[in-house]
């Protein structure tokens, strides 16, 4: 585990409901991610019920809780537990993330356990016992959705958009463990306080259990956070407030994901149409060829590796990773897009660590305030996971135009690059944060960096998303190339 | 911005300098050389009726070997520019274009028949010509210059008035998205799509 489970147990009582979770938590995922019919959809929306209704609770006050900070230090042990179990879930990138987050809030000198569980009171993260009975409930549902399955694999009334529905559903929990389902499983109440601070997160919690594309979900958190911003501004107090899923459409991250899930759905559907085609010997010799497609989308193991910040300071590492990783295919312009960005935004990093010292002209040289480092950081994501998705849209593009033969690795160590490259600029800017923030208190200065970090498990999840839709696109590029030499 | 509808549009056509419409509309610029790219977008809000509308727009590429993808980005546009350049072979292809348009997107999808006269000089088709064909397939109708802005404006607001009066008179179903129109956030109905019933989000998503 990472660094932040080894640390937290070290400050911590013995953790009790922890470790017994994960297993059937794991367990659970790929029988969920299969499922996906109408009877699943009820159960989960009679579940998000009382959710939307906690929507209108008061906003949590975090100045207020700093004012209780040290009678929240008695519950420790408490919330220590609470956030191994939790976030122990994370996955590589979420969990890598969160080290660092750890990490960087505790040079600011404040204790690891009371900065996480700082987090997590702002956060409204269940207590151990809430989040066991939680776990109860789920395995419950989860029986309920297994029987449901049966019946849901007859009736595919709902034909492709379901299954959509599911490779985005699975998304995350085969490929990477993300953020997402970590926190699913912290509590579906926390999903809805985070939802407070951050539109996006909702809409992809709620991707998971209804039949909501992921572009859907992204609009909509932009439409909301535009709304806020018209009230913010008829208000005359207007912050500096960096939205997230505003920047993401403005870099035209939303069209470049409608346009994959079109082409995902339609090839999702021709792949079907094919396999209705078949019977006997041919079908069962296709559906195992597509089969080794979605194992090699669904088995990929990003091994966990601890990130320097250090590292690539000026963006050419990724560069070269990418252009290494996108070897053979024709998306140069693409590539260049992103390359651009983080080289942008590498430099702009660095401008922004230039020690007070080395300016030679006081005027010239100003200090970044924390909204400016918070708000750069939230663009540079935005723009990166928009080109990321732009990238995999052209590869999806290409490979159904070119009826070569590309292989899943090549795409999924592109993913990995991709996500990589998120998570190292999150901690170099939570650690940008953390400098600039220095004389702030730590009420200002952790929801900030708590917001990039959840930014940035977003993009990873929406990265990784666009990579599941692109399995549809390989197979039904197989199922072409096959018929050819037949053919001729 | 907030915007009260967006609607989604494509263009259509040989390559005709569609790409030069489109920087000319969302940026006012005009340049001739672009990247050879199946699919790219632009977007702007323009404002009808005292309404803001978010115009997104998909213009894709005019190669017949890209044609099958750019297909799958017809259906779910409210509107499509169809573009020729007054020579006689891209006007000629105009028919094959539009059935393909008409088999690929959803009915009640308006669409602008452009002439883009930027090779004044090597005209071969009157607008009479432009005009007839027009009327007899049901389509507005413009002559527009991406090089000198002539009628860029008015080409894609008149196409939106179209799909404005539509959403009006009841044509469009506003709340199915297939019909590339979505509502804005601060519309009313938002609101209640967005608190309310899982049968409203099954409903949107079931017709595409």
């Amino acid at each position: 585990l990472s660094k932040a489970c080894t640390k937290m147990s070290g400050s911590e009582a013995t953790p009790t409901a922890g470790p017994e979770a994960p297993p059937e938590i794991r367990d659970a995922s790929p029988a969920n991610s299969s499922d996906s019919s109408s009877p699943t959809t009820t159960d989960t929306a009679i579940d998000v019920a009382p959710t939307r209704k906690a929507k209108r609770r008061p906003d949590p006050k975090p100045a207020t809780e700093a004012e209780e900070a040290p009678k929240v230090e008695e519950q420790q042990p408490q919330t220590s537990t609470t956030s191994q179990g939790g976030w122990g879930y994370w996955g590589s990138w979420g969990k890598s993330i969160l080290s660092t987050a750890t990490a960087t809030v505790a040079t600011v000198g404040q204790g690891l356990t009371q900065a996480i569980e700082k987090a997590e009171t702002s956060l409204g993260i269940p207590s151990p016992t809430e989040v066991s009975a939680q776990v109860e409930q789920e395995e419950k549902e989860q029986a309920k959705n297994e029987t449901a399955d049966g019946s849901a694999a007859v009736g595919s009334a709902l034909g492709m958009l379901t299954s959509l529905t599911s490779v985005v559903q699975s998304t995350g929990k085969t490929v990477i463990t993300g953020g997402l389902d970590a926190l699913e499983f912290i509590g579906k109440k926390t999903m809805d306080v985070i939802a407070e601070g951050d539109p996006g997160f909702k809409k992809t919690k709620r991707l998971m259990i209804t039949n909501t594309t992921l572009s859907q979900v992204l609009r909509e958190a932009k439409e909301r956070e535009e709304l806020q911003t018209a009230e913010k501004e008829s208000e005359s107090e207007q912050k500096l407030v960096a939205h997230y899923g505003m920047l993401f459409d403005e870099y035209q991250g939303l069209s470049h994901l409608e346009a994959l899930e079109i082409l995902s759905r339609e090839s999702e559907s021709k792949v079907k149409s094919v396999l209705t085609s078949l019977s006997g010997d041919e079908l069962v010799q296709l559906r195992a060829e597509l089969d080794l497609i979605k194992d090699s989308f669904s088995l990929v193991e990003f091994e966990e590796e601890e990130v320097d910040e250090k590292k690539d300071e000026d963006g050419s590492e990724f560069e070269r990773e990418l252009t290494e990783a996108l070897e053979g295919l024709s998306v140069t312009a693409t590539a260049d897009k992103l390359s651009k960005a983080c080289k942008s935004t590498c430099s702009h990093i660095t401008d922004m660590n230039k020690p007070e010292e080395d300016a030679s002209d006081e005027d010239v040289k100003r200090r970044w305030s924390v909204e400016e480092v918070h708000a750069a950081a939230i663009r540079s994501l935005a723009e990166l996971t928009a080109r990321s998705i732009e990238l995999f849209h052209k590869l999806a593009e290409m490979i159904l135009f070119s009826h070569g033969s590309t292989e899943a690795s090549v795409l999924s160590q592109i993913t990995v690059v991709l996500c990589k490259e998120i998570s190292l600029l999150s901690k170099k800017f939570t650690s940008c944060l953390t400098t600039a923030g220095s004389n702030e208190k730590g009420d200002v200065l952790n929801p900030l960096i708590t917001g990039v970090f959840l930014e940035a498990s977003n993009s990873a999840s929406y990265i990784q998303d666009a990579f599941q839709l692109l399995t549809p696109i390989l197979e039904i590029s197989h199922i072409q190339r096959r018929a050819e030499p037949s053919e001729q | 911005m907030a915007y009260a509808y967006l609607f989604k549009y494509i263009i259509i056509g040989d390559t005709v300098g569609k790409s030069c419409l489109l920087l000319q509309f969302t940026d006012k610029r005009f340049q001739p050389v672009h990247d050879l790219t199946i699919v790219e977008f632009g977007a702007r809000m323009i404002t009808i009726d005292g309404k803001q509308i978010k115009l997104q727009i998909w213009d894709t590429a005019g190669q017949e070997s890209f044609r099958s993808i750019t297909r799958s980005y017809y259906r779910g546009a409210a509107g499509a520019l169809l573009v020729y350049d007054i020579t006689r072979d891209t006007f000629n292809h105009l028919t094959t274009w539009l059935e393909d348009a008409r088999q690929h997107s959803n009915s009640n999808m308006v669409i602008m028949l452009i002439g883009n006269k930027d090779l004044e000089s090597r005209r071969e088709v009157k607008k009479e010509e432009g005009e007839a064909f027009a009327r007899e397939h049901g389509l507005i109708f413009m002559e527009t210059s991406a090089k000198t802005a002539s009628n860029v404006e008015e080409a894609f607001i008149n196409t939106a008035k179209e799909i404005y009066e539509k959403i009006q008179e009841g044509v469009f179903d506003i709340n199915n998205e297939a019909n590339g129109i979505k509502i804005g956030p601060q519309h009313p109905t938002t609101n209640s799509t967005l608190s309310g019933s899982q049968g409203g989000q099954q409903a949107g998503g079931g017709c595409c």
